[in-house]
């Protein structure tokens, strides 16, 4: 679950047909710069400018208006209405989770599948930083070619710096294509002088919007119909200095008014601030009904029928469901439902904007919206003289607000209208939810915001409040902070118990779980193990069975600490667990994360086809497209077809997981290019395996993925002995002491007996650990090993007990990748055991393939035989460039012994002449360079 | 702190509790002035904030001595 997306901060608000043509401040627009900035104070017409020009080419429909629109067709790129993203800002989007959320959902109106991915990560419990998801998402912008635009509607009320930050970030990056546009009160904390200096900003300021004489005649007399002469056009032009919210109001003043003359020389007369006298006299000619109306919803940031008639206590038929209600006015209005008002308020042209074309979402005027809510205060004060304002009418409507907004499942809306409300307990049961709290749902800004802002009495009055408290600072990566807030509720946990005597009631043994959970994640976070186990016990002895939500985090914080231990049985079973109870309560990031890591444990006991199933059950969990949450499976199910053989599924789940990784900055990508390299030597494509590998080691050391470079420096090791380059294999597996690297190293130096001295310490060393993958790799080695040192029964017994170890999980390339030896040794069993029989024949099927693929040229193998000590001292002739004769002369030899022993050298090592063999032998390590 | 805010265009008195206790003064010349005590730096962007908000424009902000106000208070104490 995450918190929804209002569809109507994205809906670019509608032109009005009969507004004020602006050609001079269009062509503006229409310069196309990097960044447009709209400043200027409260009610200049800033939306109502962008609105027009985003719809202009819906106008240019508009038969009669075909030729007056012709003439401002944009000059620099094309716009169109699909080319438009749209956010109108509000103070919740401080918390920046929230706001690339919305960035992401504005950006998505035009192009549906960008910055899914970065959607799911925003929700996951620690979010990756800013700049690795903008990073994603600026790529995917790059990514496609269509020019557009992204309008940030009433950016003033951004105070958050990570949000400055973040646009910032943008700003710096942004592609040729993309174009921003902010619309704000206030300049934004953005690089303004730098932009400037580069010509890369087109700014309009308050002078620029301000009405011209020209202008503010054609609103009065064409838009307003007003008839008014040049002369008043002036006196009010002059007197509201052609502010568009000052000359609206007057407009509004003077319809119907018989002495349009009488109350221009009133107005320009007057000193009373613009707005206050125009507000007075617009308000004061609508009906008293209207006039309640308009105050008592101006607490709602966006209005809608149903939600006006909640909070005026309305029922559906528009009649008040208290009949204390009474002052709301006899008028006809008065009886109407709220929708019938809101229509009303439109056509009346009362600053009221619709919000979407369904016109059931509207929002006031931002600037009329703060006047009538200063005037709602000043009533509530006039009617309860010297009174609590806590206890004001005011807070009667938030409440009302936040009971539907509830009921209607907007529970971040119900929440900041419970907290303007001053209801603690509604507030906290708000964050509490339905067995998700809010702030596991990516909204820890706001909920810290308010319990920052409650004084220690509040909180030590209510224990669990600083549980929440400690629990979203934890959520939110401030864990310094988490210990005092943990201790101050067990503070005030004791005192409650020291008042009541309630030792055991259920919510405060819950809470002392929650405490107990809290701290075992921190001490995850510190790598101590072993406290984090002691307390995610505690706080599963503690928590109350129906808190899920925790329950489910300590558990998988249990098992990620077992894993860390090494004990893979008692985390195989805490995640289990997690997915049960995650699945029941519905936490989706949490369940994904046990799976994934399920999954490594089923593949690391050699249990493939378990972790394959695990995997796909993530990826059906997480659908279409492909997100990050799922590159881990992506990962997993890459490794698990490669060792079925299954290349081409296996390149395709690399490349997947490769491409969804640097979304979260994960490691295992370095891992997962390892892979893929060695599945392109499996292909015969050694240039690609070695290209693969070179990105893998520049990733690695890049990020100081340090864990990782072993994994290079093991697939490195193999494809050097693939090239027949022992000398330099030999160096990086001594260098990096990798056991199995070394036996092999030992193996292409036709060394077996060395290679056993490595593995056999090696196996038993991973027996005693449980660690059943390594087993299996070290015992098929082993088994090679054997093999070229001529213990046959003892290899053929190996590889046997091999075969039942890995025909469960239906292993092919742990053999197949140790060539033609092991080839002979499965022949040599073929034809003994029934149902192993079928695997056998399986696995030298795939040998047969792999023939096909591998070019002649790369296909080297150890020496099957090694060299004998006479062998090697006249190989050691040889290359000192002796004849047979001068060799038999040396070593007392007989002609006929020397060239005996030369074709016995020269078959060992699988060569025709001398100059060969000496060249060969070098490149085993046999000779030594220098000689 | 006591600051001076001047702004133009004359405030009605019910605007006294939305600029949080500072007193309101109509000039004859169209200005009114607030005048009151403004605890930080922060209330006083505050105040701004809210300035901005109404779309009243601002003409001057002027930082007061604070010994007025004391002599003030030891006057009102008598």
């Amino acid at each position: 679950m995450s918190t929804p997306i209002l569809a109507t901060k994205l809906y670019i608000p509608p032109s009005r047909l009969d507004i004020v043509r602006r050609p001079r401040l269009i062509e503006r627009l229409n310069e196309g710069r990097k960044l447009t900035l709209i400043s200027a104070p409260a009610g200049f017409g800033k939306t109502t400018l962008l609105s027009s020009w985003v719809n202009q080419k819906d106008e240019s429909r508009e038969a009669g208006m075909k030729d007056e629109v012709k003439k401002f067709q944009p000059s620099v790129f094309s716009l169109q209405p699909s080319q438009v993203a749209w956010l109108s800002l509000d103070k919740g989007d401080n918390d920046h989770a929230r706001f690339l959320a919305y960035l992401v959902a504005a950006l998505q109106t035009i192009a549906p599948t960008i910055g899914a991915g970065v959607l799911a990560s925003l929700q996951a419990p620690q979010p990756p930083p800013v700049e690795a998801i903008l990073t994603t998402l600026l790529n995917e912008i790059a990514a496609s070619h269509d020019p557009f635009l992204l309008i940030l509607d009433d950016y003033h009320v951004i105070e958050a710096q990570p949000v400055d930050q973040a646009l910032t970030f943008l700003l710096a990056h942004l592609p040729p294509q993309m174009h921003l546009v902010i619309a704000t009160r206030e300049d934004p904390h953005l690089p303004l002088a730098r932009l400037r200096a580069r010509s890369q900003l087109t700014e309009l300021r308050a002078a620029d919007l301000r009405f011209t004489p020209a202008e503010a005649a054609e609103f009065l007399n064409r838009v307003m119909s007003l008839n008014l002469s040049t002369e008043e056009i002036a006196a009010l032009d002059a007197r509201t200095e052609g502010w568009i919210a000052g000359l609206q109001l007057a407009a509004l003043s003077m319809q119907g008014q018989p002495d349009a003359a009488g109350f221009i020389q009133s107005f320009t007369g007057s000193h009373h601030f613009v707005l206050d006298y125009l507000v007075e006299e617009v308000l004061h000619r609508q009906p008293e009904s209207v006039q309640m109306f308009l105050l008592r919803t101006s607490i709602l940031d966006r209005l809608c029928g149903p939600l006006c008639d909640a909070v005026l206590g309305k029922d559906e038929g528009g009649r008040m469901k208290d009949e204390k209600e009474t002052n709301f006015g006899s008028s006809a209005l008065s009886l109407q439902p709220s929708s019938f008002i809101l229509e009303y308020l439109e056509r009346a042209n009362l600053f009221i904007v619709p919000l979407d074309n369904e016109r059931r979402w509207y929002r006031y005027h931002h600037l009329f919206a703060d006047l009538l809510r200063q005037r709602l205060r000043q009533n509530d004060a006039a009617s309860h003289p010297g009174g609590d304002i806590e206890g004001g009418i005011v807070a009667e409507y938030h409440i009302r607000a936040s009971q539907w907004y509830e009921d209607n499942g907007l529970e971040l809306e119900a929440f900041h209208h419970a907290v303007a409300a001053h209801d603690i307990e509604r507030t906290e049961r708000l964050i509490e939810g339905k067995g998700m709290p809010l702030h596991f749902r990516g909204a820890m800004a706001p909920v810290l915001r308010w319990l920052e802002s409650l004084p220690a009495a509040v909180l030590d009055a209510r224990p669990s409040l600083w549980v929440t408290y400690a629990s979203a600072l934890m959520m939110s990566g401030h864990p310094s902070d988490v210990e005092s807030k943990l201790q101050a509720a067990e503070a005030a946990l004791r005192a409650q118990q020291a008042q009541r005597n309630a030792q055991d009631d259920d919510k405060t043994r819950d809470l002392i779980g929650q405490i107990a959970a809290i701290r075992a994640l921190a001490a995850a976070a510190q790598n101590d193990v072993k406290t984090s186990i002691t307390l995610s016990h505690r706080a599963l002895e503690y928590l109350h069975p129906d808190n899920l939500a925790v329950r489910t985090v300590t558990t998988l914080t249990l098992g990620v600490a077992y894993e860390f231990q090494g004990d893979r049985a008692a985390a195989r079973q805490a995640y289990n667990d997690v997915i049960s109870i995650g699945q029941a309560s519905g936490n989706f990031m949490l369940t994904i994360a046990a799976a994934s890591s399920l999954g490594q444990i089923q593949e690391a006991e050699n249990q493939l086809y378990l972790a394959a199933k695990t995997y796909q059950r993530i990826l059906q969990m997480v659908g279409d497209p492909a997100q990050w949450t799922a590159s881990v499976a992506h990962f997993g199910l890459a490794r698990i077809f490669y060792e079925w053989n299954d290349l081409e599924a296996a390149e395709r789940h690399g490349q997947l997981h490769i491409q969804l990784a640097p979304q979260i900055e994960c490691d295992t990508s370095v891992s997962c290019e390892v892979l893929l390299a060695r599945l392109k030597l499996a292909q015969g494509d050694v240039g690609g395996a070695g290209a693969m590998l070179a990105q893998a080691e520049q990733s690695a050391r890049q990020h100081n993925f340090a864990n990782r470079i072993t994994e290079v420096i093991t697939a490195q090791v193999l494809m050097l002995l693939h090239q027949g380059d022992v000398a330099s294999a030999a160096h990086l597996a001594e260098k990096h002491s990798l056991p199995l690297s070394r036996a092999r190293v030992y193996l292409a130096q036709g060394n077996p007996a060395a290679a056993l001295a490595v593995l056999e310490p090696w196996r038993r060393q991973v027996e005693a650990k449980s660690w059943q993958d390594e087993c299996l790799k070290a015992m098929v080695l082993q088994a090679v090993a054997l093999h070229a040192h001529g213990q046959e029964n003892k290899a053929a017994q190996l590889v046997g007990d091999a075969l039942a170890l890995a025909e469960p999980g239906g292993f092919i390339r742990l053999f197949v990748d140790e060539g033609s030896p092991m080839a002979e040794l499965l022949t040599r069993l073929k034809d003994k055991g029934g149902r192993m029989n079928e695997y056998i024949h399986k696995l030298l099927t795939a040998f047969g393939q792999q023939e096909k693929m591998q070019p002649s040229s790369f296909r080297l193998q150890p020496l099957i035989e090694p060299l004998s000590q006479r062998e090697l001292e006249i190989l050691q002739l040889i290359a000192q460039g002796l004849s047979n004769s001068e060799i038999s002369e040396r070593l007392f030899l007989a002609l006929d012994t020397v060239k005996g022993h030369n074709r016995r050298i020269f078959g060992k090592l699988q060569v025709q002449r001398r100059t060969e063999a000496v060249a060969k032998a070098r490149s085993l390590n046999i000779l030594p360079r220098s000689n | 702190m006591v600051y001076q805010i001047r702004l133009k265009g004359h405030l009605g008195s019910q605007w006294a509790d939305w600029f949080e206790g500072l007193t309101i003064r109509l000039e004859d010349n169209g200005i009114t002035l607030l005048t009151g005590p403004v605890i930080d730096q922060a209330a006083l962007y505050g105040l701004l904030k809210k300035v901005r908000d109404l779309g009243l424009p601002l003409l001057s902000v002027q930082h007061v001595e604070t010994g007025p106000v004391k002599a003030k208070e030891t006057h009102q104490n008598h």
